[in-house]
């Protein structure tokens, strides 16, 4: 089901939200929870119940390795040591995310490296496999290491499921999730939480639908295109995709923080203003901050501490390896693996500048890593490499300029070589293309976040008349379905 | 039992920063120095002088010298 659905919005959230209070107030925590794991399983199998037993077996698998590793007693003698169940639970679930994410792709290379005629699987990707993948590999961890406290199937399976979160992150950690499930305070409906969520979640429906999904057109149209694109419409595939991504995804967790709210739950915040940064490494301070943690965690410091000794370089390295591996957790591709190691490139050569204590005018700092960032997510939207080459030449002004024929009476450019017509016409776009993308451009520059928004908000007619025509505008532009973009990693 | 005497020259050493001077109320937004990367070479240097070894999990929750402190404690308490 999609937060951006009117079954969602007007039936399964409302039900949902009402049953739950009313199960709490008649003091039945184990219902209320249990309806809220239900709700979160029909959630889920509403895209494809085919799916369900393969989410519930990788929850009780983990649940059981989880157990014996947190009740591993050294001094009892048994058949088996505690890293070799630990190992074998990470190769479960790393098996598990490469039959249905990478089978492909390593198909794909055999046939190409070896010559091999292997035939393709074409496993459909199971909504939400990389992030419930992810949050348990590091319970394990937790568990292994001797972190793990609270061991209640309920709440474990309702820190895995829990609805807003499970398509898309923001990614969870069990500690701060599990206890949450178990306060008291928790538990009593909260009408400010339920009127802050709210204004969070539309929030987050505007910028997925009304912003979003208007740059979606342009994007895809650039990025479908087969004819090469020249210099301008090429650079406005490219700005729309990435503002896209930012409002799509981070309108999505925005969502997720929202409804959890309405629960008394608190999610993690996974952006803050991220094309704001002024570098590479305050960019991923500000983008996909949950990543940030999980890959810092659980990527990083395990490499660097398999490399023995800590040194600037090894540093370097671990970064470069961990931000590599991440891209390819996006998706079986060489452009995410191009992806990960431009970013890692970008974190390497930050870390080195800052060591050697260089400054930099904060502007320029914002201008190379806005651009930076915005040539790296050709790779990500494209689906081949040649196709994002294919942008980048545009982007260069390798296939000609052609501009409006309103500009055509200055000699100037025609002596440049510059052509006049159609300047749009091969994305779909009119002058509202640009000018939409200026106003973006100003919007996540210049512009309070939705985070900090919700923090001002009082109950005031003001607000209330600000939610409203938000919400109404949302609604009324919701009539098209479509997806995240999150929801194919 | 440490206390902030103690983990302040390993501080310095680490970022390089002979002023720093900690309170338990220091956070990894105080120093400028102290990011994702120099956040482990002060892991490491802590579990070298103390002999001690922090789990992944723990990492992210020494960010904050006060629970540093009491963490490092309880591992040696």
């Amino acid at each position: 089901m999609l937060f951006n659905s009117f079954e969602f919005i007007l039936f399964f959230l409302p039900l949902t939200v009402v049953v739950y209070f009313l199960l709490l107030r008649r003091h039945l925590t184990i219902a209320a929870r249990s309806w809220l794991l239900f709700a979160s399983l029909c959630f889920y199998s509403w895209w494809n119940v085919r799916y369900l037993p393969l989410i519930l077996g990788s929850i009780l698998f983990n649940y059981t390795v989880g157990g014996l590793l947190a009740e591993y007693d050294a001094g009892v003698k048994r058949g088996v040591s505690k890293k070799s169940i630990f190992l074998c639970g990470i190769v479960a679930n790393i098996a598990l995310l490469c039959w249905f994410k990478y089978m492909d792709f390593f198909i794909g290379t055999a046939n190409g490296l070896l010559g091999t005629q292997l035939p393709f699987l074409k496993i459909v990707l199971p909504l939400g496999i990389s992030f419930f993948t992810i949050t348990q590999i590091a319970f394990l961890v937790d568990a292994y290491e001797g972190l793990v406290e609270e061991r209640n199937l309920l709440n474990y399976a309702l820190f895995v499921t829990f609805f807003p979160h499970l398509l898309a992150g923001p990614i969870l950690h069990h500690s701060e999730m599990m206890p949450q499930f178990e306060r008291l305070r928790n538990k009593v409906l909260n009408w400010k939480n339920l009127y802050l969520g709210l204004t969070l979640f539309f929030l987050g429906l505007f910028k997925k639908v009304v912003l979003a999904d208007t740059f979606s057109a342009w994007a895809s149209a650039g990025f479908d295109t087969t004819q090469p694109l020249s210099l301008v419409p090429a650079w406005l595939t490219s700005l729309s995709y990435t503002f896209q991504l930012y409002f799509d995804f981070s309108g999505y967790s925005d969502m997720a923080v929202g409804v959890g709210w309405m629960f008394n739950i608190r999610l993690p915040i996974n952006f803050n203003s991220p094309y704001k940064a002024t570098g590479m490494i305050d960019f991923w301070k500000r983008w996909h901050i949950t990543l940030t943690n999980f890959i810092t965690t659980y990527l990083y410091t395990p490499i660097l501490r398999a490399m023995g000794r800590i040194t600037f370089t090894n540093s370097l390295v671990a970064i470069f390896l961990a931000m590599l591996i991440s891209g390819f957790w996006h998706g079986a591709g060489w452009n995410f693996i191009i992806w990960g190691g431009m970013h890692g490139a970008g974190l390497v050569v930050n870390h080195a500048w800052k060591k050697k204590k260089y400054k930099m005018p904060a502007w320029l700092g914002w201008l190379i890593t806005f651009n930076f960032v915005n040539v790296s997510f050709v790779f990500f939207r494209a689906k081949s490499l040649a196709g994002g080459g294919q942008i980048l030449a545009g982007m260069a002004g390798l296939n000609g300029v052609v501009l409006h024929k309103s500009l055509e009476k200055f000699s100037l450019l025609r002596d440049a070589g510059v052509t006049f017509g159609k300047w749009l016409d091969a994305i779909k776009g009119n002058d509202e293309t640009w000018i939409t993308a200026v106003v973006a451009l100003v919007i996540v520059v210049s512009l309070k976040n939705s985070m900090e928004i919700v923090s001002r908000v009082r109950a005031s007619w003001g607000w209330l008349a600000l939610l409203l025509v938000a919400s109404f505008w949302s609604l009324l532009d919701m009539s098209k379905v479509s997806e995240f973009l999150y929801f194919q990693f | 039992m440490i206390n902030l005497e103690q983990l302040e020259p390993i501080f310095r050493q680490v970022f390089d920063d002979e002023a720093i001077s900690l309170q338990r109320e220091t956070t990894s937004d105080d120093i400028e120095e102290w990011d994702s990367l120099t956040h482990m070479n002060l892991v490491v240097a802590l579990e070298l002088r103390f002999k001690i070894k922090f789990a992944l999990g723990e990492l992210q929750k020494l960010r904050n010298v006060g629970e540093m402190l009491d963490l490092i404690n309880r591992k040696l308490g």
